[in-house]
């Protein structure tokens, strides 16, 4: 056996394993989501449950609801991520040390405890309306809305997003920034020529992270969400489990797999293109 | 030394996990030999599991009984498997059906408890046993008509009322009637509130309350899709209030949303369960402005449910437990834990417990609709809540 043959072979022996988990537990339960969506009740198969999906008022605006949400939180937690990152980065003193030391607290507190904390302090009899109340002000309605959900959602991902960007931020050798700001480069040049592309990748990494947490989210929009319409999650949840229509169910969960694998297949599709770069 | 050290830790760590293992191992061969048919000739006694599931208040209930029982019977042990609200129910009800579907027999899951939808659910999937007051003598003890609602295959064992709660600071008249409660949530906007009907029982009831409103009495006992089309002005009338309730349009999750809301002074009325509305007030948690009002005709109330594994082995020890369940004493007993209706009807109770009852009982009746329940969750969502 060649040196090369046997290498391959040991290649391939060290990929099965993981291979053979992601078939077990990702790609058979989508095929077998996906068979199940298609069946329409009565024996047959077809597209009945997309088309309900589809056309259904509720469930339409469910699903653009649940995109709308997606997209605010996403670009809401990479700005201020990103600001949080490159502050850190560039900066120092005692601030900079308190945001470093407390930015990652929210990770360690469970969502549901979280929510109800929100609900607490935002909500129409909170604290927050209270303390307002003294001031002569009085706080509009941020819970079972859309702005209560976005709000839990950047409380769940900033403090992450935040963590990867300051790593890949931190990877980006000073002497690059030092040299391109000797030659007169402006601060937004700097960004947008220099940090951005050095962190580009992470930066891909962290979207894609965010905007698949949010669009499955549950917890929040469960507690905190308006009846309608809903977070996917939750009408999804709603669908299985109080009125019992697996089927359906099934295509909602296919629907935002395929969501999700757009974005997916956007960041695998640059990954390559840096990878074939490199050779 | 250096390379040992870790080496040590490993075969530790390795070791321990390996006595853990051995100790759950044992565990669960001792159980299944105790739950063994033959256990019982050798003088062990008979156990079965009864899995249960709701708040700490079920499980306190339980907790009580169980003792009482086994020290009458000392030939039967009950393995009670307390599973908090909300997260096993139904996984418990699939390990059911899935076990009779594998042909494993009852899965160890011999007595369950849950609300209507499981009995109905249960029934068509035939996995409940049905009863007979041969078997279980004090069956005899319950209302006729509500073991003919359940066609003997579930046992009604408790009931709580749905009533009016509200802030008796706010409101000094509460409405007394379906009327004149709609009446109110006009008059007084925003300051009504129930539930989302698919999470929670309490909005569930005012939702089914009012779309049998103008309905003959024997609708709600007929699970007939056909009566279906008879639902489209009482969901008209509830589609009318959606401006005048609580956020115009909001309807908290689970029944504990609606008194977080009561608690917190946003609104002054909702429909409760009358069990946590006194348990609540007991413990605290609720103003003592908070009273209960009982309208007539009732809000449709709950039983909850005994349902026997058909495939359960061990039908007579469970059926010992279900008599006692149902004796006038454990009755008493579920009555001051859980601050709810006796299952059985209550000239069979104590003089004193029929004068706790006075005038409260008449305002309850039970609803037996079948899957239309969740038909009337599914328009709720679409109808209302969408609109």
């Amino acid at each position: 056996m060649s040196k090369e043959t046997r290498q391959s072979i040991t290649g391939l022996a060290m990929v099965l394993p993981s291979f053979a988990i992601l078939l077990i537990v990702v790609i058979i339960p989508i095929i077998q989501s996906f068979i199940m969506s298609l069946s329409n009740g009565s024996g047959g198969y077809d597209l009945s449950r997309y088309m309900y999906l589809f056309t259904d008022k509720g469930m339409q605006s469910n699903i653009v609801f649940t995109l709308r949400v997606t997209a605010i939180t996403c670009v809401a937690v990479i700005l201020v991520s990103y600001t949080l990152a490159i502050y850190m980065r560039f900066n120092q003193g005692p601030i900079v040390n308190l945001i470093r030391k407390t930015y990652m607290i929210p990770l360690f507190i469970p969502g549901v405890i979280a929510t109800y904390g929100l609900i607490n302090l935002l909500g129409n009899h909170g604290w927050l309306a209270r303390m307002l109340e003294v001031a002569g002000i009085t706080l509009p309605r941020i819970i079972f809305d859309e702005k209560g959900i976005i709000i839990a959602n950047l409380w769940f991902n900033i403090p992450f997003t935040t963590m990867l960007l300051s790593s890949a931020l931190s990877g980006i050798p000073s002497s690059i920034i030092e040299s391109a700001k000797d030659v007169g480069v402006g601060k937004l040049t700097l960004f947008t020529r220099f940090i951005f592309p050095l962190s580009y990748k992470t930066f891909l990494v962290a979207l894609t992270f965010v905007f698949m947490g949010v669009i499955g989210s549950f917890t929040a929009p469960y507690l905190i969400g308006a009846n309608s319409p809903q977070m996917l999650g939750v009408s999804m949840q709603q669908v299985f489990s109080v009125f019992q229509e697996r089927e359906q169910a099934a295509a909602i969960a296919f629907f935002s797999f395929l969501l999700c694998s757009v974005l997916g297949a956007f960041y695998i599709r640059s990954m390559a293109e840096e990878e074939k770069a490199k050779i | 030394m250096r390379l040992k050290k870790p080496f040590v830790s490993l075969l530790t760590v390795v070791g321990l996990s390996m006595s853990l293992l051995a100790g759950c191992g044992n565990g669960s061969e001792n159980t299944s030999s105790s739950t063994g048919g033959n256990a019982a000739a050798s003088g062990d006694p008979v156990s079965f599991n009864f899995y249960f599931t709701g708040s700490q208040n079920v499980k306190d209930l339980w907790d009580s009984l169980e003792p009482m029982f086994e020290k009458q019977h000392p030939d039967i042990d009950v393995n009670l498997v307390y599973i908090p609200s909300g997260t096993g129910a139904e996984p418990t009800y699939d390990r059911i059906v899935a076990a009779k579907k594998a042909g494993k027999g009852s899965g160890g899951i011999d007595l369950y408890e849950d609300g209507i939808t499981s009995v109905a659910q249960g029934t068509k999937d035939g996995i409940w046993a049905q009863l007979n007051e041969k078997d279980v003598p004090n069956l005899s003890k319950v209302n006729a008509d509500t073991m003919k609602d359940v066609d003997n295959f579930a046992i009604p064992y408790r009931s709580s009322a749905v009533v009016l709660a509200y802030d008796s600071s706010k409101i000094s008249n509460p409405p007394t009637t379906l009327d004149e409660l709609l009446k109110w949530i006009k008059a007084n906007p925003e300051q009504f509130a129930y539930n989302d009907p698919s999470t929670g029982g309490s909005g569930s009831s005012f939702v089914q309350t009012i779309v049998y409103k103008d309905l003959p009495e024997e609708d709600i006992h007929n699970s007939d899709p056909a009566i279906m089309e008879k639902w489209d002005s009482g969901f008209s009338t509830i589609k009318e209030l959606g401006p005048y309730v609580y956020g115009k349009g909001i309807y908290p999750k689970k029944n504990q949303g609606t008194l977080d809301l009561l608690m917190n002074g946003e609104v002054s009325l909702i429909p409760a369960w009358s069990d946590m509305v006194l348990q609540q007030l007991n413990e605290g948690l609720l103003p003592d402005t908070i009273k209960m009002q009982q309208i007539t005709p009732g809000f449709n109330g709950g039983p909850t449910y005994l349902m026997v594994n058909q495939e359960s082995d061990k039908k007579e020890a469970i059926n010992e437990f279900l008599n006692f369940v149902l004796s006038p004493e454990a009755q008493e007993v579920i009555v001051d834990k859980m601050n709810g209706f006796p299952g059985i009807e209550l000239s069979n109770m104590s003089q004193d417990m029929q004068n706790k009852f006075d005038g409260v009982a008449e305002g309850f009746r039970t609803f037996n609709i079948g899957d239309l329940g969740t038909e009337i969750n599914k328009r709720w969502q679409s109808d209302v809540a969408a609109q």
